[in-house]
């Protein structure tokens, strides 16, 4: 039988670090007070309630500037249209079928292996959990069709919630009305509420309409529709904005954990996200607006969107890191309304210069897909000639095939590149905003900072097993920290 | 939801040890009636909100399973301390043994 040592216990603890200060100051009586003292601006009386509250707005680190263009250099005459999802490096059936069913094939084999030999980290448990976190994502009710989710009518005679699923107009009360700055704001409070870490939105122009998916088409109609036929999705010709919303991913079970449960993180973060884009939609349809789009695939370019809406900046790994959220969060949700709203600006928190020094994930990448130059660079190829990528940016370019075939290896959802990222810590320790802000102001500490992050350990795969974990140690929703 | 916690008795802990130390060196001033210069009350202050952010660092540290990275913290911010706390204990003591 196996030796087992003591088992670590990491004590969870609702004092933040703002308690711990107070509790400096003024002791623990002080703390109880000051606790007690919150709790009362977290009750909302009503929506108009919430808005007010000092959590709706963004309220970004004071190290973190609001630029005008994204810190990636963008070429927007070169920019091109990425044709869909059917295109994305994530479909093997970019390779070819034989690669496709070869992969498959291989990746069955290591399963099934990995099952029957017990492997630690693969077994039947690991398994299920995962087919559990893609209902939702890959199949379910929750995958909403471009105008709208699907649900009952609104049967306003109905014995509960008889006005669901109505539309002020069904309703006959006049629709919502606020300036877009309040439009802003409520949404970003019910996107907290709904699910959305952080939210940005972008309004729909002549530049930022080529960050949209090859099959949508704007046409002089008064609302969009889909034309499966065609295989496109109609937009209006009026004014739009992006509602982009970071869905949070794990980093319990992604860095904490044995590898299948990084899977589960990823893919229990796309699952959310469906669930999100739903609820999101049924919102602005009870508001009285138009929305489209909001599964993971059918509206645009989550990194592009993201980078435009200042949630993130573009980095090495072709992903986004946030200042806030690290690379923990899966993918920015993305709902396309006519509800006007304020725009939000790119970021600049020195991210993208970290990467260059930093190549953490590259290094620890284990396919080697991802580019070790230390200065991203314009697409060298010809318009078409990679079809999983649409050129436009300078950045770095992974190798799609490289990370594809180590996931068909019998690694799902490898996302290695995101848990060692130097970003991607939890919110306890004070350091880890102090070397933020390092990172923002003084780039030419950049290099030592990268060196400390390996010191300390961080990044290392801990390799605990998530079955043994005491269950009020797992964080509720594998969500961790405050922030997300 | 955890229904006992012991992170608030490890930063409690922090707070009576250097509220400890404090008294501890104002009781020592008054014995030998003398009084710090100011840098040495730069290296004692110092020295107390580098401990601060020893402590918090290292339980936050334990907090988030970051093992390694809290004894790391005893390293590269406690070597400091040291430094600081000997510099100033080594200019206090000097001039109260002269006394």
């Amino acid at each position: 039988m196996e030796k087992k040592g003591p088992r670590k216990t990491f004590h969870h603890s609702t004092v933040s670090r703002k308690d711990f200060m107070k509790m400096m100051g003024l002791g623990s009586a002080g703390l109880g007070a000051a606790a007690m003292g919150l709790m009362p601006e977290m009750n909302f009386a009503d929506l108009d309630d919430m808005k007010s509250s000092k959590y709706s707005d963004r309220n970004l680190p004071f190290w973190v500037k609001e630029v005008d263009e994204p810190t990636v250099e963008i070429d927007w005459d070169m920019m091109e249209i990425f044709p869909g999802m059917q295109n994305t490096m994530f479909n093997p059936m970019v390779f070819g079928l034989e690669d496709a069913q070869a992969s498959n094939k291989k990746y069955m084999a290591k399963v099934l292996g990995d099952i029957n030999n017990k492997t630690p980290g693969y077994s039947i448990q690991d398994h299920a959990l995962n087919a559990a976190s893609c209902y939702g994502w890959q199949d379910g009710i929750f995958q909403a069709p471009w105008t709208g989710p699907l649900h009952p009518p609104a049967d306003l005679t109905g014995f509960e919630h008889p006005s669901a699923y109505a539309t002020p107009e069904e309703m006959g009360v006049p629709k919502y009305e606020g300036t877009p700055e309040e439009n802003s704001k409520m949404l970003r409070v019910a996107g907290r509420v709904m699910g959305a870490a952080d939210m940005g939105f972008v309004k729909l122009d002549e530049r930022t309409k080529k960050l949209l998916y090859g099959n949508i088409v704007f046409k002089d109609v008064e609302e969009g529709y889909s034309d499966p036929e065609k295989h496109i999705n109609v937009l209006p010709n009026k004014d739009l904005w992006v509602i982009c919303s970071v869905i949070p991913q794990s980093l319990t079970m992604g860095q904490y954990t044995d590898k299948m449960s990084w899977a589960g993180a990823n893919a229990f973060a796309y699952s959310r996200a469906n669930i999100y884009a739903s609820r999101i939609k049924m919102f602005l349809q009870g508001l009285g607006y138009q929305q489209y789009g909001s599964n993971t695939a059918d509206v645009g370019r989550a990194v592009g969107f993201g980078v435009m809406a200042g949630l993130a900046e573009y980095c090495r790994a072709t992903i986004m890191v946030s200042p806030m959220f690290g690379t923990s969060f899966r993918t920015v949700m993305l709902t396309v309304t006519d509800l006007p709203l304020a725009v939000t600006k790119p970021i600049d928190a020195g991210i993208m210069k970290f990467c260059r020094v930093c190549k953490k994930c590259a290094e620890e990448c284990p396919s080697g897909a991802i580019n070790m130059d230390t200065e991203p660079s314009w697409p060298d190829w010809e318009p078409g000639e990679k079809p999983h990528f649409a050129r436009g940016i300078k950045g770095w370019f992974l190798d799609p095939k490289k990370c594809l075939s180590n996931m068909f290896s019998g690694e799902p959802d490898c996302s290695r590149c995101q848990v060692v990222c130097p970003f991607n810590k939890y919110d306890s320790a004070v350091m880890h905003d102090l070397i933020k802000l390092s990172i923002s102001a003084a780039p030419a500490l950049d290099g030592a900072i990268r060196k400390l992050d390996d010191a300390f350990g961080y990044g290392k795969q801990k390799g605990d097993h998530l079955w043994d974990k005491d269950p009020w140690d797992v964080p509720l929703f594998g969500l961790d920290s405050s922030r997300s | 939801m955890r229904l006992i916690s012991w992170t608030w008795f490890w930063y409690m802990l922090i707070g009576f040890l250097l509220g400890g130390g404090v008294v501890y060196l104002w009781s020592y001033l008054k014995d030998k009636a003398e009084k710090l210069v100011w840098y040495e009350w730069v290296l004692f202050i110092l020295a107390g909100l580098t401990f601060v952010m020893l402590g918090q660092t290292f339980i936050a540290s334990l907090k988030e399973g970051e093992i390694q990275a809290a004894w790391m913290s005893v390293v590269f911010l406690g070597v400091p301390i040291i430094i600081m706390m000997v510099g100033s204990m080594r200019s206090l003591l000097s001039r109260t043994s002269k006394g």
